[in-house]
């Protein structure tokens, strides 16, 4: 070998030596790295176990933010809106509509590769996104199976089944990584099904642990339902998995299920090794509008009321914004965060009554908030500088009719949104006063929201605009026409040195950075 | 936004190499009006023999691909299309004789286009819809629906007394004016929806601009940044908002505002008093 190629190859295994490590070699996710995601990446759902999606992140400023402008975009080319929250991770990035994922090169917008699932039954009302371990991606199907694949190039390590689909179950939720268990959860209103939350083997794809939501179908008495359609959150120091249940079934009649029909509408608190229930806090007792208790469970780690407390905080489906004590499920707060009128208050747990005369009724009952909910799976944020809960709320009306002739299977009786719009509010999480509001427009908007250390508020309005707003009072400072509607929340990381925030519109994935110099 | 969708919906059309013209129902306003729902029983769809299933799936692929864009996937609605399985054009179809004529020439009137398809493509398409219908009658779990007959509980009189005092509603409408014959245009659920928020209203709008000049026109898009009304000649004129003044004639949230005030026999008084304005 001659001179000058040898003090190349000297002088380039020098460079590899002094990079940090994680932008070298392709590492996949380990635990270290879902316990403390680095700015590089975005190794889950929420981006870190806490669910709070507050970027440390400040390249990007409430001065500069009005430059921001597109590094690239990735069309899908297919019909179905990304509601996905894309992985990062060794520079690519994955995400998800029902039965596809793509692995795009996160520099330039590159495909690397695109896995489609077969055509399958099941409810392809949208996808949250994969979860991964080591080098493995983790995906659910809209006829509920679990696959495994190779990151790298989509390659199928093993397949298993989590729900029975012709029962009616189905699954569009982004798993949870914690330890070695893959975490699922599963969805199926229009039957009288049994919710679970089943943990799975990475490396077999075996079931380890199922918790049940509901008692089995056919208890008399009892209800069903409390499916565990979205992703939990975890706190590795007391070491409890956090997940949100949904609604009872049938949904729209509560006569065959009286009382509090647990666990449906509860934020739980599992062991991620045994499953084991820890405590559970119910946010909807016997709710009879739909209104599932999954969004996201944000934990925070703060003051309240003058007292250091480890937090839950949930701005539920059913127009209430709870802060619990995480270590026992004890009420700290509950109000409301935009109009409800089916309750008679709150009990002494904290829990609101729900008003028996705002049941579904056969000629209809006014009901707020609409079926949709005061808000739905999109993200909200914990911005922890200014201490303010953001969420992306949908104050609205709707009628419900439930009749004898609607029985008692599934659905059981019809409900119609009338009117609504969307409304982004900056809750103070200690008196649910709200701090500031940001009109979205009319109808819901359905962009999640992602915060930032250097005081940036990223989300989207019901035209379709992405949007950056300053934290401290919801002003606009940047904007962005997308041309359809947003339906997922965003992400942000570094990657050379360089902040990207990703939003979704449509099928097209936008990745949003300052110019280079 | 909707050009956006028209536009990529025709850019899934091309890539499956179909001759049709664009689906442009997605640009128009939704379809509610006479048309309603009523009352469909098993009996009335289960009649006939079944299709044969390469018919069906036939029809299930065209539809999905023509029509479920506004009617679902399933027909049982969508974005802006109603729910085909309780429909009583449906009901009534034999064979396509009543199926087939809709389709060929669209609804003008609400927003649907004419689809022109071949007699044996509208014959998929007929055998997936009654397919469909029947299936909806049998699906235990799925959303119900409401008849025109379960609004019926309130009273006329005290609809009256609620319309022209506390509601305010005569404020701005009137039973010989505006609402003459509303129960002939809306019936059932769709009126109750109506006046609960007419949601197809359009607002007027009125615009100054910084020489003084005010336009004033049917306000056609509106967010933060952009104004967009139709002028009086019908055409479009758009401003930044920062380089404007307007003001959005909101008489229409009087509907909203009565949200926090209804009860519910307000509501069902209303419905059964605005029934008698045929």
């Amino acid at each position: 070998m001659n001179l000058r190629k040898t003090v190349f190859l000297i002088t380039v295994s020098a460079l590899i030596a002094m990079t940090p490590s994680s932008t070298m070699l392709a590492q996949g996710v380990d635990s270290q790295m879902l316990l403390h995601p680095p700015a590089d990446s975005w190794p889950g759902y929420h981006g870190d176990y806490s669910g709070r999606r507050h970027s440390s992140l400040t390249q990007i400023t409430p001065q500069n933010v009005k430059n921001l402008s597109l590094a690239w975009a990735f069309q899908t080319d297919q019909i179905a809106s990304i509601k996905s929250s894309p992985l990062l991770v060794d520079g690519i990035l994955y995400f998800t509509v029902p039965e596809n994922i793509w692995a795009v090169d996160a520099r330039s917008g590159h495909q690397i590769w695109h896995y489609t699932y077969p055509r399958s039954p099941g409810d392809h009302i949208g996808h949250r996104g994969v979860a991964m371990y080591k080098g493995n991606l983790f995906f659910l199907s809209p006829d509920a199976h679990l696959v495994s694949l190779e990151a790298k190039d989509g390659t199928v390590l093993w397949n298993v089944t989590v729900a029975d689909v012709t029962k009616g179950y189905w699954t569009t939720m982004a798993p949870l990584v914690v330890g070695n268990h893959v975490l699922i959860g599963v969805s199926g209103d229009f039957d009288n099904l049994s919710g679970y939350i089943r943990s799975i083997d990475p490396e077999t794809g075996a079931t380890q642990w199922q918790w049940d939501s509901t008692p089995p179908v056919g208890t008399p008495n009892q209800t069903t339902g409390g499916m565990t359609w979205m992703t939990g959150t975890y706190d590795p120091d007391l070491n409890l998995v956090y997940w949100g249940t949904g609604n009872p079934t049938p949904v729209l009649k509560g006569s065959t299920r009286p009382g509090d029909d647990l666990y449906t509408c509860s934020i739980v608190a599992l062991n991620p090794e045994t499953g084991k229930l820890v405590w559970a806090f119910q946010v909807s007792p016997h709710d009879t509008h739909d209104w599932d208790g999954v969004e996201t469970p944000v934990l925070v780690d703060g003051e309240f009321h003058g007292e250091k407390r480890k937090m839950l905080m949930q701005s539920s489906r059913n127009g209430y914004f709870f802060v619990l004590d995480r270590t026992n499920g004890k009420n700290l707060l509950t109000a409301p965060y935009g109009p409800v009128n089916w309750s008679l208050g709150v009990d002494a747990q904290g829990r609101p009554i729900p008003n028996p005369a705002k049941e579904p009724a056969p000629d209809g009952r006014l009901i707020a908030p609409d079926e949709a909910g005061m808000t739905n799976y999109r993200s909200p944020s914990f911005d922890s500088k200014n201490g303010l809960f953001i969420v992306d709320a949908h104050p609205s009306f709707s009628i419900y009719f439930a009749k004898p002739a609607d029985g008692l299977y599934g659905w059981a009786g019809a409900d119609y949104g009338v009117w609504g719009k969307g409304l982004l509010e900056a809750i103070d999480y200690q008196t649910a006063k709200i701090r500031w509001t940001h009109e979205l427009g009319p109808g819901v908007a359905g962009a999640g929201v992602l915060t930032t250390d250097s005081g940036l508020t990223f989300t989207g309005d019901a035209m379709g605009n992405f949007l950056a707003l300053d934290s401290s009072d919801g002003k606009t400072l940047w904007h962005a026409g997308s041309g359809s509607r947003i339906v997922s929340s965003p992400i942000t990381y570094e990657l050379d040195g360089r902040q990207y925030v990703l939003t979704s519109s449509g099928g097209v994935m936008f990745a949003w950075a300052l110019p280079q110099a | 936004m909707n050009f956006l969708r028209s536009a990529l919906y025709v850019n899934v059309l091309l890539v499956t190499t179909l001759l049709i013209s664009p689906g442009v129902c997605a640009a128009q306003t939704p379809t509610h009006g006479k048309q309603s729902p009523g009352t469909v029983k098993k009996s009335d769809a289960d009649e006939s023999e079944p299709y044969p299933n390469a018919l069906v799936q036939s029809g299930s692929a065209l539809f999905r691909q023509d029509c479920a864009f506004c009617h679902g996937r399933n027909a049982g609605g969508g974005e802006s299309g109603p729910d085909l399985t309780r429909s009583k054009l449906v009901t009534a179809d034999v064979d396509g004789d009543k199926i087939g004529p809709v389709i060929r020439n669209g609804r003008p009137d609400k927003g649907m286009p004419p689809i022109d398809r071949s007699d044996e493509q509208i014959a998929s398409l007929v055998a997936f819809i009654h397919t469909q219908q029947k299936l909806a009658l049998e699906k235990k779990g799925g959303r119900k629906g409401v008849d025109a007959s379960d609004l019926q509980t309130g009273n006329a009189d005290a609809g009256q007394k609620y319309f022209d005092g506390v509601g305010g509603c005569a404020t701005c409408h009137s039973p010989t004016g505006d609402l003459a014959g509303i129960a002939s245009r809306f019936e059932g659920l769709q009126l109750e929806e109506q006046m609960l928020y007419p949601k197809k209203a359009k607002s007027k709008v009125t615009v100054t601009l910084a020489s003084g000049q005010s336009i004033t026109g049917t306000l056609e898009y509106l967010d933060e940044f952009t104004v967009g009304l139709f002028d009086p000649t019908g055409v479009y004129r758009s401003w930044r908002t920062r380089d404007v003044k307007y003001k959005v004639d909101a008489s229409i949230n009087a509907h909203v505002e009565l949200f926090s005030k209804y009860t519910d026999a307000d509501i069902h008084n209303l419905m059964v008093y605005l029934q008698t304005l045929r």
